[in-house]
Formats: C-alpha cells, sequence, structure tokens
C-alpha cells in the first residue's frame, strides 16, 4: 500500500515538511496536515531523543473512514484515504475515530481536510510536496511500503506502532541504527584500540 | 487560471547553505519553493526558511509606505517625496554644521546582495561619514585561518561524503547547515565516525560517536592537548611538516605545556576524553573538521582558533578530499564594485569596531555623531550591550532605518524606509560554504509604496545634487561589470545555474602552494604577533569574563546565546509559518544549577549581570553542560528574550569580532 517512509536517522525535526505542506495545499492557520513530535527535546540521559514527521498513515482499513456517517471519506484503489469536501457534514466523527490525530477541521470551510498523499501533484508524475522538500531525505514518498526502497536502512514497521486495531497504518519507519542517538564513548575507544589506527607518522 | 512562472533565484540571507532556489510565482502569489537541483552542494531543497518566503513574500505587518515619528511618539505614513526632502535637509544641516562624519552608515548582513556597494555612489560625494568595521559573527576565526592558510577556502561541500571522521568544533549543522548535515549523514551511513566538541546537546550531538562538553572558551587548550596527544604518540604526518610546515619546532615546544591532565583541568573534560579524541581523529582519515562560529567568540577567539586550525595540518588532512580544515569558503568572493561609481572622498574617514556600536554612538568626539543610517541591520535586537545601543540611538536627532518589518531598532527611528524583498530586484549573491555565485532573479516588481535601496540612494544623489551615473547604468550591464573580469558574459550563464569561478578546483590546497608569508602552514606565524600583538605560536589564557574570571565568584553561569533552525537572528521569527514549527525561546539550565537556585520548570528566570538584566521561562536541561545556560539569540517579536541585555561589547584579539560567548551571569527567580 502506498504511504510514507521516515527514517529516524536523518530526521532533524526541522519542519520544511510541514511547510511545504502548507504551502502547496493552500491550508489555513488552523488546519494542519503534517505535524512534527519531538520525544526527550531536553536529552534526558540514558533516553535517545527522536523527532517524527507525522501526517495521515493511509491506512490499509481506515478507521475514520469507518467512522463516517456521509461517506465523505474514500479508501481509493490506489490507497489513498481521500476526503470528499463536498460530501463532508462537519461532524468530526472521522477525528474522533483517527488514533493518529491526521483529520484537521476547517473552520471557515466547516469540513475536515486531510492529508491526500498530494494526489493532484501524483496524478502530473510529482512527490508529495513534504517529501520534495525534505533536506535531509528523511521523509519519502512509497508507491508501496512493502517494497523498502533502495538505500532505505533497515526499515520495519515499528513494533507496537505497526498496526493498532488492526488499521494498518502506512507508515515505514527506519529505526536508529545499533545505539546511536546515544552519543557512543565505546565506539570510539574501539576505533583506536592500539592496532587498530596509527595511519600516519 | 492565472499563468505560472517559475524563477531561478537565490536566499540572500546570513547562512551558510545560500540555497537556490526555484520560485513559482501564479499571479502575486508564491504557490512553491524548491530547491534548485543545479546548486550542487544545496542540491534541490531549501531549509524551512526558504519555504516560509511564501508567507513572508506579502506578510501583512510589511511596511509598504515610508513612516515618520510623530509628535505623539508614534509613526505616520508619508510619502516618498516627503520623507526624502526631510531626511535630505536634515543630512545637509548635519554636514553643514558638523561634517560628513556626524552621520554613520551601518549596514547589516540581513540582505546579501552586491548592489550593497551602490550605498557610496551617495556617500562618496557626501564627503565620506562614520562606519563600523570588523564583524558581529565571523572575523576572529577568518583572520586565524588566513594567518595560518593564507586564505579561507575548504573542499567543496560534496566531498563530504567521502570522509571517514567528521570532527564539529562548536558546530550544529543539523540546525544551521542543514545541507551540510544531509552531506555528514551519508559520510556516517558509509561508515565515517562523528564527534562533536560543543557544551550543549544538540539535534547535531543526537547522532554522534563521541561527544565531549568543555567548558565556553577553553577550545584553544583543547585543540593544544590534542596536539600533545598527536604528536606524543607519533600519530601526526611527518611528511606533511617536513613539505609544508612552518615555525612547527616553536609549536611543538608550546603543545609540551599541555598533556591532556593539564588539558581537562582547563576544559572540564577528563584526561580519557582528550586522548580519545586525538586519536580517533588523528588515526581514522580522511578526517574532516568543521568549526563553527561560536567558539571564536571572546577575546582570545584569534589565538584559540589558530591553535584549532592546525590539526589537520598536523595530520596530513590538508589538501585532500574528505579530510581538510572547514570555516568558512569565500571561493564565491570574487566580485567587483559596481560600475560608474564616484571616487572616495580626500576627507579624513573614521570608524569603530562593531561591537563598540552602543559606546560609539554616544562618545565619539570631534565631531559627535549625530545622525545614522540603519539598512539590513537591527542593532537593538543584535549588537552586545543592547541598552547601550538604544540610549545611543535615543541621543541621535536623525535616526533612518530601512527595513521590511517594524524592528526593534526602527521603532526608534525617526524615518523608516520600507524595504524591498529579495524578489524584487536583480543581484549577485556570494556564499560562504559553497563556492557559487548565484543570480538572485527578479520574481516581480515591488509593491506600491516599495522602493529598492537603490532607488533609495538615486533619489537621495538628486536631491544633493550629485552625479547619478552609477544608478543610470542599465541593470544587466551593471551586473555584468560586478562579475569577476573577463567573465562579464557569464550572467547569461548564471540565469541557468550558479557559478563556481575560483580557481583552485574542489579540494582546496591540494597544490600545496600556501598564501602565507612563508609559503608555508604558519605553525607559528609573525604576521599574528605584528598584526594583532599576539604570540607568534597559538597559546591559551584563561578568558577575563571566563570561569575563573574575577566576575565568577558573583556570576558563576557562563551564557551562551546560539542560533537555531528556525530563524536568522531576528528575522522570521514573526512568520505563522515558523512559529508552528519553532523552537521554544526558552533558558536551557542543567538540573544541578536550577535545584541550587530553586527553579522549576517553566519558572519565568531573571539572568543578570552587572550589564543588564534579561527574562526567559526556564527550561530543565539534562543535555547541558552543569554550569553553562543557553537561550536562541534573535529578538523576531516582542516577548522574545532579549539576551543582549546582558551581552559584553568586547572585541576579539584579531579581526574586530565580537565577545558574546565571553559572558557571566547569574540566574534566579523572576
Amino acid at each position: 500500500m502506498t504511504g510514507f517512509l521516515l527514517d529516524l536517522n536523518r530526521c532533524v525535526g526541522c519542519g520544511a515538511c510541514v511547510l511545504a505542506c502548507r504551502i502547496e495545499n493552500r491550508l489555513p492557520a488552523d488546519v494542519s496536515w503534517r505535524r512534527i513530535l519531538t520525544l526527550n527535546a531536553r536529552r534526558t540521559a540514558g533516553g535517545p531523543t527522536y523527532h517524527f514527521s507525522l501526517a495521515c498513515h493511509h491506512c490499509d482499513d481506515p478507521p475514520c473512514a469507518k467512522g463516517c456517517p456521509s461517506g465523505a471519506l474514500e479508501k481509493r484503489p490506489d490507497g489513498i484515504v481521500f476526503l470528499h469536501e463536498d460530501r463532508c457534514l462537519g461532524c468530526r466523527y472521522c477525528e474522533m475515530a483517527c488514533p493518529f490525530g491526521a483529520p484537521s477541521y476547517d473552520s471557515q470551510k466547516q469540513v475536515m481536510t486531510k492529508c491526500h498523499l498530494c494526489a493532484p501533484r501524483q496524478d502530473e508524475g510529482l512527490l508529495p510536496a513534504c517529501t520534495q522538500a525534505c533536506p535531509t531525505g528523511a521523509l519519502r514518498f512509497a508507491p508501496d511500503v512493502s517494497q523498502v526502497p533502495d538505500g532505505f536502512r533497515e526499515a520495519e514497521r515499528v513494533p507496537g506502532f505497526s498496526s493498532p486495531g488492526g488499521f494498518g497504518p502506512n507508515l515505514l519507519i527506519s529505526p536508529p541504527r545499533g545505539g546511536l542517538r546515544t552519543p557512543r564513548f565505546e565506539t570510539l575507544v574501539a576505533l583506536v584500540l592500539p592496532g587498530e589506527g596509527g595511519a600516519h607518522g | 487560471m492565472t499563468r505560472r512562472r517559475t524563477i531561478r533565484t537565490v536566499c540572500p540571507r546570513n547562512c551558510y547553505c545560500t540555497c537556490g532556489m526555484l520560485v513559482t510565482v501564479e499571479g502575486d502569489r508564491i504557490v512553491e519553493i524548491l530547491g534548485d537541483p543545479e546548486n550542487r552542494a544545496t542540491e534541490g531543497t531549501v531549509c524551512l526558511k526558504g519555504l516560509s518566503y511564501a508567507e513572508r513574500a506579502r506578510h501583512e505587518d510589511r511596511l509598504t509606505s515610508p513612516l515618520k515619528r510623530n509628535s505623539a511618539g508614534g509613526f505616520a505614513p508619508v510619502s516618498w517625496g516627503e520623507a526624502l526632502d526631510e531626511i535630505a535637509f536634515r543630512m545637509k544641516a548635519i554636514r553643514e554644521e558638523t561634517g560628513p562624519l556626524g552621520l554613520l552608515h551601518y549596514e547589516g548582513s540581513g540582505n546579501h546582495g552586491a548592489l550593497s556597494g551602490l550605498a557610496d555612489a551617495f556617500w562618496h560625494p557626501f564627503g565620506g561619514c562614520t562606519r563600523a568595521h570588523g564583524d558581529l559573527c565571523w572575523p576572529a576565526g577568518l583572520e586565524a585561518t588566513r594567518l595560518t592558510y593564507g586564505d579561507n577556502r575548504h573542499n567543496h561541500p560534496h566531498l563530504t561524503r567521502q570522509s571517514r571522521f567528521i570532527l564539529l568544533w562548536g558546530h550544529n549543522p543539523a540546525e544551521t547547515n542543514i545541507h551540510q548535515w544531509r552531506l555528514i549523514l551519508e559520510a556516517q551511513e558509509k561508515g565515517a565516525r562523528i564527534a562533536v566538541v560543543d557544551p550543549r546537546s544538540t539535534d547535531t550531538t543526537d547522532l554522534a560517536d563521541l561527544h565531549l562538553k568543555p567548558r565556553p572558551g577553553t577550545d584553544g587548550a583543547l585543540a593544544l592537548g590534542m596536539a600533545h596527544v598527536i604528536l606524543s604518540e607519533g600519530l601526526y604526518d611527518e611528511e606533511f611538516l617536513d613539505r609544508y610546515a612552518h615555525g612547527s619546532d616553536a609549536y611543538r615546544e608550546r603543545v609540551t605545556e599541555f598533556p591532556p591532565d593539564r588539558v581537562a583541568e582547563i576544559t572540564g573534560l577528563t584526561g580519557e576524553e582528550v586522548r580519545i579524541l586525538a586519536k580517533a581523529y588523528a588515526s581514522t582519515p580522511p578526517a574532516l573538521l568543521i568549526a563553527g562560529f561560536g567558539l571564536q567568540r571572546h577575546r582570545h577567539a584569534g589565538q584559540a582558533m589558530r591553535a584549532v586550525c592546525l590539526l589537520p595540518a598536523l595530520t596530513g588532512n590538508i589538501g585532500k578530499p574528505g579530510g581538510g580544515w572547514q570555516y568558512a569558503n569565500l571561493a564565491s568572493h570574487v566580485l567587483r564594485p559596481p560600475p560608474g561609481m564616484p571616487p572616495a572622498p580626500q576627507g579624513p574617514a573614521r570608524s569603530f569596531p562593531t561591537s563598540r556600536l552602543g559606546w560609539n554612538l554616544q562618545n565619539l568626539s570631534d565631531p559627535p555623531l549625530r545622525g545614522a543610517w540603519f539598512e539590513k541591520a537591527n542593532p537593538v535586537s543584535q549588537h552586545p550591550r543592547a541598552a547601550e545601543v538604544r540610549k545611543g540611538l535615543a541621543g541621535l536627532e536623525l535616526v533612518v532605518v530601512v527595513d521590511q518589518f517594524l524592528t526593534d531598532t526602527a521603532r526608534m527611528a525617526d524615518f523608516v524606509l520600507p524595504a524591498k524583498t529579495l524578489f524584487e530586484e536583480e543581484d549577485l549573491v556570494t556564499a560562504y560554504w559553497h563556492p557559487y555565485v548565484q543570480l538572485r532573479q527578479r520574481v516581480w516588481e515591488p509593491p506600491p509604496g516599495v522602493l529598492t535601496e537603490t532607488e533609495i540612494w538615486r533619489r537621495l544623489c538628486v536631491r544633493f545634487g550629485f552625479g547619478t551615473g552609477a544608478f543610470d547604468t542599465d541593470p544587466d550591464e551593471r551586473l555584468r561589470a560586478i562579475l569577476p573580469q573577463g567573465r562579464e558574459e557569464a550572467l547569461e550563464e548564471l540565469r541557468e545555474r550558479p557559478i563556481d569561478f575560483s580557481d583552485f578546483g574542489e579540494v582546496a590546497w591540494s597544490d600545496g602552494r600556501f598564501l602565507t608569508q612563508s609559503g608555508k602552514v604558519e605553525f607559528s606565524c609573525q604576521e599574528a604577533a605584528d598584526l594583532w600583538e599576539v604570540d607568534p605560536v597559538p597559546d591559551y589564557a584563561s578568558l577575563p569574563e571566563g570561569h575563573e574570571g574575577p566576575g565568577a565568584a558573583e556570576y558563576p553561569l557562563q551564557l551562551l546565546t546560539c542560533k537555531t533552525r528556525d530563524r536568522i537572528h531576528s528575522q522570521f521569527g514573526n512568520l505563522a509559518m515558523i512559529q508552528e514549527v519553532d523552537r521554544p525561546r526558552v533558558l536551557d539550565i542543567h538540573p544541578e544549577d536550577a535545584r541550587a537556585r530553586g527553579l522549576e520548570e517553566g519558572d519565568l528566570a531573571r539572568i543578570w549581570n552587572a550589564r543588564g538584566v534579561a527574562k526567559a521561562p526556564v527550561r530543565i536541561h539534562p543535555g547541558i553542560r552543569p554550569g553553562v545556560v543557553h537561550v536562541i539569540e534573535g529578538r523576531c517579536v516582542e516577548g522574545d528574550p532579549w539576551m543582549n541585555l546582558v551581552t559584553d561589547d568586547g572585541i576579539t584579539d584579531m579581526g574586530y569580532g565580537a565577545t558574546f560567548y565571553e559572558c557571566l551571569v547569574e540566574v534566579g527567580r523572576a
């Protein structure tokens, strides 16, 4: 299924994806389709720091669509969970049903709105705006998240996040490489053990 | 549907990346901003600040009329004619009564472009003016590098991918040089080790294999201590030293004074940490050492930077892909002044070190300053001893500020003149990380009520009866004449891609021809001694306002005011797009230091010393070195912490830089 890939080694939580989404989709100030979640911003010892860039995960079996009384939410054959604003009543049931807080209410239009994986851009052969904008290559678009692209290391669905309630969210996370994200003195010690260094002199 | 146009241009902010941009507009609205894939350093992306131009370019708070201070202390819109007539009248009076030096022209770094030089087409015939010299940001490191290697140049950024060891010293590229960070990540994915020297924990240190947190201001000792280990363990490059080193005997002797155990005492690190870092760096070629600007914002900065920048030479990492010394790359600084400039005045010139702005505004004499013109600058936020700057401005009879927004400085002006944005005048932009000159192509005309600075100076010249030849040149002809001699026709190519005009290739110093007085890498430098009265060999002394300084008993905490990804100084933080993802403006303090002062998370802290008081909410931060506190610098909006109320206006030992990070404070509940 189509979705996003996020490399936690590369994401610094800068927010370029959030801005690119806002510009591309002309979102009003009170609407946000993508946001950054930072864990352990103050670097408490022993716990790593992560930034998550999160939007709609375009679930295999989207709970938002199940909860929609007007049939405004459609799981399209291409995998995009698409909200038809013209059918939306603005009841906000989908907001309650989504465990990830993806749908966002537009108070001016009085309808729900949400990420559509930049469907109009995809029609033109372009990448979703958020993935195009990512300066570190942390956030990527996956036409099929079961096919891990080259260079996306150790990608896996993170246990516990992969499918709460069996919805099948399509976000693939590349977890931190062995112990990175906690500064590791030992790796340097290993590097300079006698006989392993000394290229000069 | 309105026609879409895409224009290749460049972000002109004071920032490493200087991204090439492709801006797509529909009518008067920006619908997309992409990175220019033709820029081989920024490689097709811009950062969040670049994206935020979609909001900034048409922001509702943007100034679109000249403003004049009225009798009630507020501002009233006036016409350009009225504003410039009165400004000219008052400038003439100052010049007649006091002479041209009674006026200060101050230009900051807010909007880079070669056309800035046109200001002198007015000031030259005016008879000159008072100016500031040096720089708030980086000059000690520039001068240290120049004295050591002969020039500020470094390898092409993409060669970072070939590094096997990357030592980031006082540098936080994950926040301040995001495109460099991407290259570092790629090197790491191929197995490179990363070490970071920084008293704070940052997004950069998160990925480090080794993170050392020395006391601020002790970097020179750490570098000499690393050299001690490298020399005593035989990890130096003897062949490189034989061929390219000048004065290495004196340097070796100096280094013997800095065994790791002594360095541990000075820096607050352990001797083991010093040894591990030195060995790892020296034994993993090619090793790249990248220094930020923060470690050279104190009174002994130049000598410290000389000590740091010698490590790549000591280990033979100079002139190699994947290795090297990176501080600033001035390869693109090859532009000429605009053509048709009137000759410089014959009379006496006058300038002062820029960090001392506040004092000089108040105390210059013979003649005293009576008026000042500020552009691309917000010194009330950005200069040290901000209260003195304010006092100085309040004492002047004419203050003109050119800006896009009503900044802290603009609020103190007699006249505020609205400034163009980067999209409203074609210009040439240089960089200081990658080697490219880029063309800032015009996206659209300035909105009604806004004039370019070029046009403001031209109209002032008319009012003074000065020649306007420099302004009447065809804009394309002018830009061609600014390009390097013989490369004038490259202007057309610049519409398609950035150009590297330098002639030394992608690997700096690969020819081994150093541009110093000795023609070698200067481990001992007589020029440094002659110019700046420092020891010819890099040395270390504790800072007058450092952790051992006389003030440390009363003010025991060292304050750092660092940069972040969301802002450039006092720019960008007023935008809703930025505020959505902005970093909190808080005082980061170690739990031990907070506990000792009874401070808890969220308390409003008072941060003070003899110079003043600033305030910021407390964030308990286990990642910062005890004894060090940190607040992000720059006042973008009312309510942002005003940290330059407590920073000092010292001058660095070389280059006339500022000493923001040599600042002791005490902290308590407000």
